[in-house]
């Protein structure tokens, strides 16, 4: 299943993400969520706190500045550069994928 | 002077933007306003109704077979200023208004007017005398990529909340590698010092200003209204128009 | 199951292909700007087929603030967050707001409408 959050920045859209992903999990699925925005910040809105969350964002940086190796797999990007959110939610930020610059 | 605002999304840039604008355009200053955000934002916050995109299509043109140069540049004969004149709408206060294009789910309509916003606005005398007021994308490396070149000073809006100040620390960082424009903050709807402190302390900025929370400024949005015309008084517009004064006097 | 928290705007729905969703979130809030983009969102959901859309109505104070945004967006099911200071304090403290003591009624609404959704447990991923 498919799900994807939209909106205005500053409209709530990420609070909206994080709670559902959450709730989601607690009814006992599977949830993967991907932080698409160009200000990635869902890993505070899913509870993991502003250091885990802006580890991640380096770490997608550092990606996306080829200091890794190979573009990962869906897989990969998942495992080895998600994190653990609380309810078994797992997150991973994928703003480069998702968002090629304007122009 | 030559400021853009930067922020994520919700910190109220454009509003203070938009109020700034206004503020140093009442005091006799020759303003020309850029909004380079593809959310509307700006215009409201100048107190402009919607504004179509102004044709920017035609100020561009493509280089030829066999000539040299830049792909696009702007059509031979219209100089910067005479571009200004012709796309830029007029808000209140004599503020002049340059936006390109939002998106509307077109991506390709919006590549020439983006060219010709990108040579108006790299295209403008160092020295000129248009001062410079911009709303930039609070996204990735937009600001210091040359969307802001006409910026000698970066300004970080940021709210006291974990989201504003993480997406203000990235944008510090994005900053710091240029020797060019400065960067500072302004710390938006403040409760008490104990909020200023906390931006200055988790964004490593240096808080050049302290916008109070405002019920005036939200109310003004919600009715698409330019704050500096819909609540005048109010703590957050005053502490705006100080800003201004201080930047003029500062020189 | 994967949930995507886009780019802030429309501009990675209107980089998307063909790609089929199961369900958009379009949250909006009772500001012009907010609609503008939202209903710009919804609209180009329609338009692409992408799936379901819900529009999330979020910060509603009044009847007003939901009139508004239903009118500026017709068609599309509706669903209200009222106005909720337990989020803006979670967001200073940088928490979840489902984390705080008392979650307040704008996470209870949301927690409902991810109740109400159709999944099933059985269905993974």
């Amino acid at each position: 299943m498919k799900l994807a959050v939209v909106g205005k920045g500053g409209s709530g859209k990420t609070t909206t993400a994080a709670v559902i992903a959450r709730t989601l999990a607690r009814r006992g699925m599977s949830v993967v969520a991907l932080d698409c925005d160009t200000n990635p910040n869902l890993g505070i809105s899913l509870g993991v706190g502003d250091e885990e969350t802006e580890r991640l964002i380096a770490m997608r940086q550092a990606l996306d500045e080829g200091q890794e190796e190979h573009t990962p797999t869906w897989d990969q990007l998942v495992d080895r550069f998600g994190s653990d959110a609380p309810d078994g939610v797992r997150l991973a930020v994928v703003t480069r994928i998702e968002n090629p610059e304007p122009g | 002077m030559r400021v853009a605002f930067v922020g994520k999304g919700g910190s109220g840039k454009s509003a203070i933007a938009g109020t700034f604008a206004r503020a140093l355009a009442r005091r006799g200053e020759p303003v020309l306003t850029i909004d380079s955000d593809p959310m509307p934002g700006l215009a409201f916050s100048l107190g402009l109704e919607v504004v179509e995109d102004a044709v920017l299509d035609d100020a561009v043109v493509e280089r030829q077979e066999g000539e040299e140069g830049p792909r696009f540049r702007l059509r031979p004969g219209l100089t910067v200023a005479e571009a200004i004149e012709q796309y830029a709408a007029v808000g209140p206060d004599g503020v002049r208004f340059l936006q390109f294009g939002k998106l509307r789910g077109h991506v390709a309509s919006l590549f020439r007017s983006q060219l010709a916003f990108r040579e108006i606005t790299h295209g403008l005398p160092p020295n000129g005398r248009w001062n410079v007021v911009g709303d930039l994308p609070g996204g990735t490396r937009q600001p210091f990529a040359g969307w802001g070149d006409y910026a000698h000073t970066f300004i970080i809006v940021v709210e006291p909340s974990a989201k504003s100040l993480l997406a203000a620390r990235r944008l510090a960082k994005l900053a710091s590698g240029d020797r060019g424009p400065k960067v500072v903050g302004v710390a938006n709807k403040v409760s008490d010092a104990g909020d200023t402190d906390l931006v200055r302390e988790r964004s490593g900025l240096e808080v050049i200003a302290s916008i109070p929370w405002d019920e005036a400024l939200a109310e003004a949005e919600r009715n698409a209204k330019a704050p500096i015309d819909y609540a005048p008084e109010s703590p957050a517009v005053r502490a705006v128009e100080l800003l201004v004064a201080r930047l003029i006097e500062e020189g | 199951m994967v949930i995507a928290d886009f780019e802030a705007g429309i501009g990675t729905i209107t980089r998307l292909g063909e790609q089929k969703l199961d369900l958009v979130l379009v949250v909006v809030e009772p500001t012009p700007k907010s609609i503008e983009v939202g209903s710009r969102a919804a609209g180009l959901a329609s338009e692409k087929s992408l799936g379901r859309v819900i529009v999330v109505a979020n910060r509603i104070r009044s009847e007003d603030d939901l009139a508004m945004i239903r009118s500026a967006l017709p068609g599309h099911e509706v669903v209200a967050i009222p106005d909720d200071r337990a989020i803006v304090e979670a967001d200073r403290l940088g928490v979840s707001p489902l984390d705080l003591p008392d979650r307040g009624p704008a996470v209870r609404a949301l927690v409902e409408l991810a109740e109400s959704l159709p999944v099933g447990v059985a269905h993974q991923m």
